[in-house]
């Protein structure tokens, strides 16, 4: 029954919803024909007409408030109040412009830097690719090992098992694949060479995705028959438009890349940008051409080669589950068939996403530890918008009753308090949107120019909701407690005597929102300095080579298919013009630079007693021409360089670094000694010793290195500058071009932009921790400002009163500044003891530095107090010139 | 106050709008306070306005209906009835009234020793 009739209610409320104005006129009309007949009647009674009236409306009691319970019985919430709750609202904070001002650019600011860090969590994992179709029905299938672990257990498939996996899983509609790592392709346009990039696909590749052309067609499975390759091409929309300037009559011509000519066959649909997040082909061509665009036998049959990702789109009616298992059957089928390569191997699946599944991981650990910073950032924000907003509330301890005496509920009161905060923080969310757009584009200009990445960052609807529903919490997190507090009121108390009324209570709520305010600027200030001094140390980490006067540009003449011999003859003509540029001292070659991603590693072991160690040490391999020391600047320390006579006759003969001689031979002249290579007859003497530099990480302790020669086709140009290198950067493509205009060289760069990459992590982290701390500080700064001002201000009476009694301005002084200092101490002590926790996590990220650094600690200690001194300053010299006599009139 | 009236006890009004209107038929919101001000030979303060508070409780919970129709003195009016879901309320509300206050009067009747 009584179920029911809330329902009733419920409805009979829902109703009155859509019928509001006529409703309330309608009762106004029956109110005021009840006073007219009850007024009639007293005159009939022969009462005057206006004693008539004033006994009817005592009769009829309060007008005003009935009509007003009336509307808000009748139906919810209306829409008319919460509109005048909002007017009223803005009113009382324009009423303050400048705590208004502070209030919104604190939150902004908060709410911004998590909006940020959350349009590259939605780029990066959260918006599917462009342009493909039903995206929640793809998978990501990837290959495991089961006894690894972490992210490089995991490995994209190899061609044979792909076809297996593409031939027989029932559960996928169709599963597609593409080269993950997508290499530059020489585009020979009329006899000069552009670096494009290509990208390998599967012929189901475009019907898989669901993606169409503007123009020709899509590729089709019998166009990838490994069999039969055909030189085909589709074309990317924005390349054909901006490259070849829409050229209508494309379909059917031929583009020559890497030497050989293919079919253009389509161009894909416009806002089709490739298949995975960040890389951009200008072309796309079958996979069973994989041997002849990049000239690597072996892809399409060998077992171990692992290049392929694949995305399978679920049959109707399959889910997650169902495909997994029969993928793990057909694992398990490949593994019995193949036990020597795929022993151990089982394959999982993932969600399609932008970035491939095994690296979400990396990605979401970055991100969910900036959002952790800059969280705390905004709980500072909230409690200096709390604090602020209590202060307010004290003031408004009159208002509040008299609203109250007037007949206003509590709940009332508090849903208007409600309603201004959470005014604040939407405003501060579309000023925090703007400020999310600008800064994530500048955190793009971070990636180093070398990565061939572009991402989009849109502000969608992910991205509103998130700063909305942020802002939202942020409004009711800090206005509920001022709400609840400032709505206590006894009405007749604080009319009467509002001087006093509940402010100890009030202040000792306020001084411990500065506590935690203090305490967790003092873990962001602690994490902030940590990452800026290791970012200094990482800037001073000397590499072991000369950052300064280098140039370097890689070039892979075996693209084109050129001969082992013409690959020669090209290298040495290029060095012979190279090094008669103006300001160029030297030149030498190498297969990959030191702190470059490649890696090559060998296993050596003294070859004076080869064999009684079988277990060789493992050493970082690098593979240079003559030149390479004195070009790159590395220190000779010992013997002396490769000779050139050396090289062509192919001498066994290497240089080694320090830490590799150190381990071989300690205590001995490294100078003449063998050396024998794991898996190689072959023994080779040692004839010099440079100094041990930094190889895979800035942060990397001594590695044992050795330098050889004999450098396959595709190597890094180096070039020695006697001034800036940029202004040879130029000069070098130039070169290459005259030397064989069908090369391109890639990657021509300054060594100092090639630094980007290794001082990557380091400068990322050192630059938003940095701008965390100093956030943190800023907005404590403010806080406390706030907050001590304020209380001067309340006890300008006390302040009066003991200057009356004798006490000396400096008194005054030490009263304020021992209130600010107080609330710093105790935060300090609680936000070191968590700075210290929480810096353990930042460890693997800070060069040179251990994360309970004592001087770290001093630095904290003294810039918190020094805030806090500046913070008191204005309110302490306003105290200090209380006048009694005014101050003691002053109520 | 003060001249011996008692105030409406809470929830109490809502029963006796129930049973006027039971007992007179269809009346605009004068007729029930004029009649409850009859029945109550002037011992209850009745604040008239209330009478509306619960009008549209009553209304919303569907105990009572209204609808606009023409006053003795030919104004427009809006004339409340009880519908049969007010009917059975008032039978049950009635039942628990008396029960009610069977028991407190017997317990304010109890002899002291």
């Amino acid at each position: 029954m009584r179920a029911m009739r809330g329902l009733q209610v419920f409805s009979a409320r829902m109703r009155a919803l859509f019928a509001q104005k006529r409703a309330n006129r309608e009762f106004d009309d029956e109110l005021q024909q009840h006073l007219q007949l009850l007024t009639d009647r007293f005159v009939s009674q022969g009462m005057s007409r206006k004693d008539a009236s004033d006994a009817a409306r005592r009769q009829f009691g309060n007008t005003a408030l009935l009509q007003q319970r009336q509307r808000e019985a009748r139906t919810f919430l209306t829409l008319s109040s919460l509109w005048r709750d909002l007017w009223f609202g803005a009113r009382m904070l324009r009423k303050h412009p400048g705590s208004t001002a502070g209030v919104i650019a604190a939150l902004a600011l908060g709410i911004g830097m998590n909006a940020c860090v959350f349009t590259f969590v939605n780029a990066l994992l959260l918006r599917p690719p462009a342009g493909f179709k039903a995206p929640n029905e793809l998978r990501e299938i990837w290959e495991h090992s089961r006894h690894a672990s972490g992210a490089g257990r995991f490995m994209p498939l190899s061609y044979p098992d792909y076809a297996f996996f593409r031939d027989h899983a029932r559960t996928f509609s169709g599963i597609l694949a593409y080269d993950g790592d997508p290499e530059g392709i020489i585009w020979n346009r009329s006899g000069h060479g552009q670096i494009l990039h290509g990208q390998l696909v599967s012929g189901n590749a475009f019907s898989v995705a669901g993606v169409g052309v503007s123009l020709g067609r899509a590729f089709t499975p019998a166009d990838d028959d490994v069999t039969q390759p055909k030189a085909l091409v589709i074309l990317q929309y924005n390349f054909w438009k901006q490259r070849l300037g829409s050229d209508p009559g494309i379909l059917g011509k031929s583009i020559m890349l890497n030497g050989t000519n293919y079919v253009i066959i389509g161009v894909a649909q416009p806002g089709f940008t490739g298949f995975e997040v960040a890389m951009e082909p200008d072309f796309w061509t079958p996979l069973s051409m994989s041997e002849k665009l990049v000239h690597d036998p072996g892809r399409l049959t060998g077992r171990t080669t692992n290049w392929l990702l694949a995305d399978g789109r679920l049959a109707a009616g399959q889910t997650t589950k169902t495909a997994q298992a029969e993928i793990s059957v057909l694992a398990r089928e490949l593994e019995l068939a193949h036990s020597d390569t795929n022993k151990d191997m089982g394959e999982t699946l993932f969600t399609f996403a932008p970035v491939p599944g095994p690296f979400r991981g990396y990605v979401t650990a970055f991100t969910g530890m900036l959002m952790a910073v800059f969280g705390l950032v905004l709980v500072i924000a909230c409690t200096n918008a709390a604090s602020l907003l209590m202060v307010k509330a004290t003031g408004r301890t009159r208002e509040m009753a008299i609203r109250s005496a007037l007949g206003a509920g509590r709940g009332r009161l508090i849903r208007q308090m409600t309603v201004e905060s959470l005014l604040l923080s939407f405003i501060a969310a579309c000023a925090a949107l703007l400020l999310a757009s600008l800064t994530s584009h500048l955190l793009l200009n971070l990636i180093p120019a070398s990565l061939p990445i572009s991402i989009e960052l849109p502000l969608d609807w992910r991205v509103l909701v998130f700063t909305f529903m942020v802002a939202l919490v942020t409004g009711v997190g800090f206005g509920v407690t001022p709400a609840l507090r400032g709505t206590r009121v006894d009405p007749v108390q604080a009319i009467k005597a509002e001087a006093f009324s509940g402010s100890y209570h009030k202040s000792r709520l306020r001084t411990v929102m500065m506590v935690v305010e203090v305490a967790v600027c003092v873990v962001l200030l602690f994490s902030a300095t940590l990452c800026v001094r290791s970012l200094l140390n990482a800037s001073s980490i000397d590499p072991g080579f000369n950052t300064q006067n280098v140039a370097v540009a890689t070039l892979d003449p075996g693209s084109l298919g050129y001969s082992d011999a013409k690959v020669d003859a090209f290298y040495q003509e290029l060095t012979a013009h190279i090094r008669t540029l103006p300001g160029v001292s030297s030149s030498s070659y190498v297969k990959h630079l030191p702190l470059d991603t490649s890696r090559e590693q060998t296993s050596v072991t003294d070859g004076s007693h080869a064999g009684a160690k079988p277990d060789g040490l493992a050493v970082d391999v690098f593979r240079v021409d003559p030149g390479y020391f004195k070009t790159m600047g590395v220190p000779l320390l010992g013997g002396r360089d490769f000779a050139q006579d050396e090289r062509d006759r192919k001498a066994n003969v290497i240089v080694v670094n320090a830490a590799l001689a150190l381990k071989l031979w300690p205590g001995q002249n490294p100078i003449g000694k063998l050396i024998a290579f794991g898996g190689e007859k072959e023994q080779a003497e040692v004839i010099g010793v440079v100094k041990t530099g930094k190889y895979r990480s800035l942060g990397e302790d001594p590695i044992p290195a050795l330098f050889r020669m004999e450098l396959p086709p595709r190597r890094v140009l180096v070039v020695h500058t006697l001034a800036a290198p940029g202004s040879v950067l130029d000069a070098i493509q130039r070169e290459v071009q005259i030397v064989d205009p069908n090369m391109v060289a890639t990657e021509v760069q300054t060594i100092g932009n090639f630094m980007s990459l290794p001082m990557f992590a380091a400068r990322t982290t050192g630059l938003l921790l940095g701008a965390s701390g100093l956030m943190a500080l800023v907005l404590t700064w403010i806080g406390l400002f706030g907050v001590i001002s304020f209380s001067v201000s309340e006890r300008t009476r006390e302040i009066g009163v003991r200057m009356a009694m004798g006490a000396g301005r400096m008194d005054v002084m030490k009263l304020i500044m021992r209130q600010g200092l107080f609330v710093t101490g105790i935060g300090l002590v609680i936000g070191l003891g968590a700075a210290l926790v929480s810096a353990r996590l930042l460890s693997s990220l800070l060069y040179g530095i251990r994360p309970d650094d004592l001087a770290t600690v001093v630095v904290v200690v003294a810039g918190m107090t020094a805030v806090t001194m500046l913070a008191c300053y204005i309110p302490t010299r306003r105290a200090m010139r209380v006048n009694p006599v005014i101050a003691l009139r002053y109520e | 106050m003060g001249e011996g009236k008692s105030e409406v006890m809470q929830g109490t009004l809502d029963l006796m709008v129930l049973k006027t209107l039971y007992a007179m038929g269809p009346l605009h919101g004068f007729g029930i306070a004029r009649r409850i001000e009859q029945l109550s030979q002037d011992v209850l303060q009745l604040n008239e306005g209330t009478v509306y508070t619960s009008l549209l409780r009553l209304q919303q919970q569907g105990s009572i209906a209204s609808a606009w129709g023409t006053s003795e003195n030919n104004r427009k009016a809006r004339f409340y009835s009880i519908t049969r879901l007010g009917k059975k309320q008032l039978e049950v509300e009635t039942e628990n009234w008396e029960r009610f206050a069977g028991v407190v009067g017997r317990v304010l009747r109890q002899e002291g020793q």
